[in-house]
């Protein structure tokens, strides 16, 4: 017997309430559906997690038993949506890392080269140093999207990447002395 | 104090709050600037496809926090800025739809049906006036029902309801949205599901943070910024960007000629559209104050009430209904434009979110501090000032400050934003995307954020490949405190009786036609289903 698209989806979150509300829930909640404080009994912990396990488990099991009627047009999930997702997930995780790792190779550099001991730690709000690992990291995620989106690479897309960089540095660092731009709070 | 003097010092607090410039000694208060830069940014972003208000707000809400504080003072620049956004985005989704039929926002898909026939007619800006007015119109019109109705419903609540029934009307309305909500109860359950858990991870009483597997950055929960803008900004990014992937190079755009003469909006043609605007005025506001019921149902309502006056009453010489009628852009602009109004009754009397742009003020409010939507801001205490019913007095205020400038400059601005729909998208949602992630960081201080909104943003693009709708979730994740705390709240107060929520007879009869939406909802649904499936 096969399954329709929203049968496999209603058996898919079917199964998931089943172990939220059977093993999830007692493992990582630490009181039950109710407890005894001081000989008054009152809602424990487990109590709300578990409706909204039955408010999934009923839109599961209703999906799965007449899911199988509707033939609606949907997007489909296949090897072109998995590679693009896949792509675009690599391309942000590159850019954190690289917002992450720019600044304070920056200053390890400049340390080697000035003989002095700068930490980027303390660097963190002062210019230029503040803006190299965004600069970077962001100039490169616009970039590659762009470039991903139009299956090409090109300069325009690096000069869109740098423009949007100096207008997120105009709008959200320029005007605010309270702000930090990523990942400036990390570090 | 009496109710008149709730409503002037609300209205003050616009007129006269903290001065940004003055014109010839007249001082003009900052949240009378913000509401009109709100209007402007609206208008903008609703005519840009692939943008919308909910981009628009998350973007500048921390932007604007910055500028503002934490303080009371800045509820009202930085919420009327939001009303200003949702405002003008309303009128501004009609702009592709008409000229490109390409619609800016979701609910502008009917008005591409006979807006974009009007503009291969060479009746473009026609076309753009019939939608502007139908538009401000029916917005007008629900603001006014807002304000009548939020009003004495949240002092129903407060005066009727006690514990138990509040706890029922939350499920109650969680249900109902699950159930309306994006086609499918089915899957508007599981969105509602999904979203309570959200809720729930971290959070509860004991000393142990619950659902989190020891992980150390979701002990205090997770965070309201990141969830929302991660299932509904990012994971519609992802989405749109998918399917561009898929879709690239297909769309070629035509230029159209236009005609020179009759563009303009006759009284003659303002007379005969009037019916067709109120009716869909009057199903707008109603549906809209339903919450969850998003303005592509109302839209849908509109036009279907149209169509059949436009049967009765066409004349032989006239176009057929979808194929550049006036009537149709009137009748789908007014509906939808009318739910914006109306979809804040439920936020403002009950504190329940309806639509999107909701969801944003209950952020900024949040944000801010020093006023909680709900109920307990209508109280009308005589002896010393309610802050938050002089706050909610001065976003509708706000609200009408947004209104007048629809219906003096709206039109013109409306009309200029032609362009915005020439930006590519393959530029516009990267930066999106970027901008998005950058206002997370600010807003929260900490990469953890951005990882969670990419999360996020992954579920909400494959509930929507899954035609599961987010809107549930999201309500869902705001009310999912709130639901417990009152629950936990009623069972102490009934004295730890397990069937508090049916020995009352209001909230029996919440919880009995919160079932019977759900099973009304799944029957129709298969029904129509199988009826579709015989078709």
């Amino acid at each position: 017997m096969s399954l329709s698209r929203d049968q496999k989806i209603g058996a898919f979150f079917l199964l998931f309430a089943v172990l939220l509300v059977f093993v999830w829930v007692p493992l990582d909640v630490d009181s039950g559906y109710t407890v005894q404080v001081r000989r008054q009994v009152s809602v424990g912990d487990a109590f709300a997690p578990t409706i909204a396990g039955v408010f999934v488990l009923i839109g599961g099991l209703f999906l799965l038993v007449f899911g199988g009627t509707r033939d609606e047009p949907q997007e489909p999930i296949d090897f072109l949506a998995l590679r693009f997702a896949g792509l675009l997930f690599a391309v942000y995780v590159l850019s954190f890392m690289m917002m992450l790792f720019v600044g304070p190779i920056a200053v390890l550099v400049s340390n080697l080269l000035t003989g002095m001991e700068q930490e980027y730690r303390l660097l963190r709000d002062a210019a230029p140093w503040k803006y190299l690992g965004f600069a970077v990291g962001c100039t490169f995620a616009i970039t590659s999207t762009i470039s991903l989106l139009e299956g090409r690479f090109s300069l325009r897309a690096v000069l869109i990447g740098l423009c949007a960089v100096l207008a997120m540095i105009a709008i959200y660092d320029l005007p605010f002395d309270d702000l930090l731009l990523p990942p400036n709070g990390d570090v | 104090m009496g109710a008149l003097d709730y409503i002037w010092m609300g209205i003050l607090a616009v007129l006269q709050g903290p001065e940004f410039f003055s014109i010839l000694g007249v001082g003009v208060s900052v949240t009378i600037v913000m509401v009109a830069l709100g209007f402007l940014l609206g208008v903008a972003v609703g005519a840009t496809p692939g943008l919308g208000g909910p981009i628009a707000m998350a973007i500048s809400l921390p932007i604007l926090v910055s500028i503002f504080g934490f303080t009371p003072d800045a509820l009202l620049p930085v919420m009327g800025f939001l009303i200003g956004i949702m405002k003008g985005a309303t009128i501004g989704g009609a702009v592709p739809a008409i000229l490109f039929n390409t619609p800016g926002t979701p609910d502008a898909y009917l008005t591409t049906l006979d807006g974009y026939p009007m503009t291969e007619n060479g009746e473009a800006r026609k076309a753009l006036r019939v939608a502007h007015f139908s538009s401000v119109t029916g917005d007008t019109f629900s603001d006014v029902v807002l304000i009548v109705c939020a009003p004495f419903l949240a002092l129903l609540v407060e005066s009727y309801l006690d514990l138990p029934e509040k706890a029922a009307l939350l499920i109650l309305s969680l249900s109902f949205i699950a159930a309306a909500v994006g086609g499918s109860p089915a899957k508007g359950l599981i969105s509602t599901g999904l979203g309570l858990l959200a809720a729930y991870i971290g959070t509860g009483e004991d000393f142990y943070p619950r659902l989190t597997g020891g992980s150390e950055a979701l002990q205090s929960g997770l965070p309201l910024v990141s969830v929302i803008l991660g299932a509904l900004i990012i994971g519609s990014v992802i989405y749109e960007m998918t399917t561009y992937w898929r879709e690239r190079g297909r769309a070629e755009r035509a230029q159209r000629q236009q005609k020179r003469q009759g563009q303009g909006l006759s009284f003659a043609l303002i007379r005969k559209l009037l019916p067709y605007i109120g009716r869909s005025a009057v199903a707008g506001t109603i549906i809209g104050a339903l919450p969850g019921i998003g303005s592509t149902l109302a839209a849908t309502i509109g036009y279907a009430l149209g169509r059949a006056r436009y049967a009765k009453t066409k004349h032989p010489d006239d176009p057929e209904f979808g194929q550049g009628a006036p009537e149709g852009v009137a009748s789908t602009e007014a509906a939808n434009s009318s739910v914006s109004g109306a979809n804040l009754i439920p936020v403002l009397s009950l504190g329940i979110p309806g639509n999107a742009a909701a969801v944003f003020l209950i952020l900024a409010a949040e944000s801010i501090g020093g006023f909680t939507p709900g109920p307990s801001v209508f109280k009308f205490t005589t002896d010393q000032v309610n802050p938050e019913l002089v706050i909610a007095f001065g976003l509708f205020t706000c609200m009408f400050l947004a209104n007048f400038l629809n219906w003096t400059v709206g039109g013109v601005i409306m009309r200029s934003m032609g362009v915005m729909t020439r930006i590519p998208k393959q530029i516009l949602l990267p930066c999106v995307l970027m901008l998005t992630l950058t206002a997370i960081y600010v807003q929260e201080t900490a990469m953890a954020a951005v990882w969670i909104t990419l999360a996020f943003g992954v579920m909400g693009y494959l509930m929507r490949v899954f035609g599961i709708s987010p809107l549930p979730f999201m309500v869902a994740f705001i009310l999912g405190g709130r639901l417990e705390e009152t629950l936990r709240q009623a069972f102490s107060a009934t004295g730890s009786d397990p069937w508090f929520l049916l020995n009352n007879p209001i909230a029996a009869a919440f919880m009995g036609l919160a079932a019977l939406t759900v099973i009304i909802a799944l029957r129709q649904d298969r029904r129509s289903s199988f009826s579709e499936r015989k078709a």
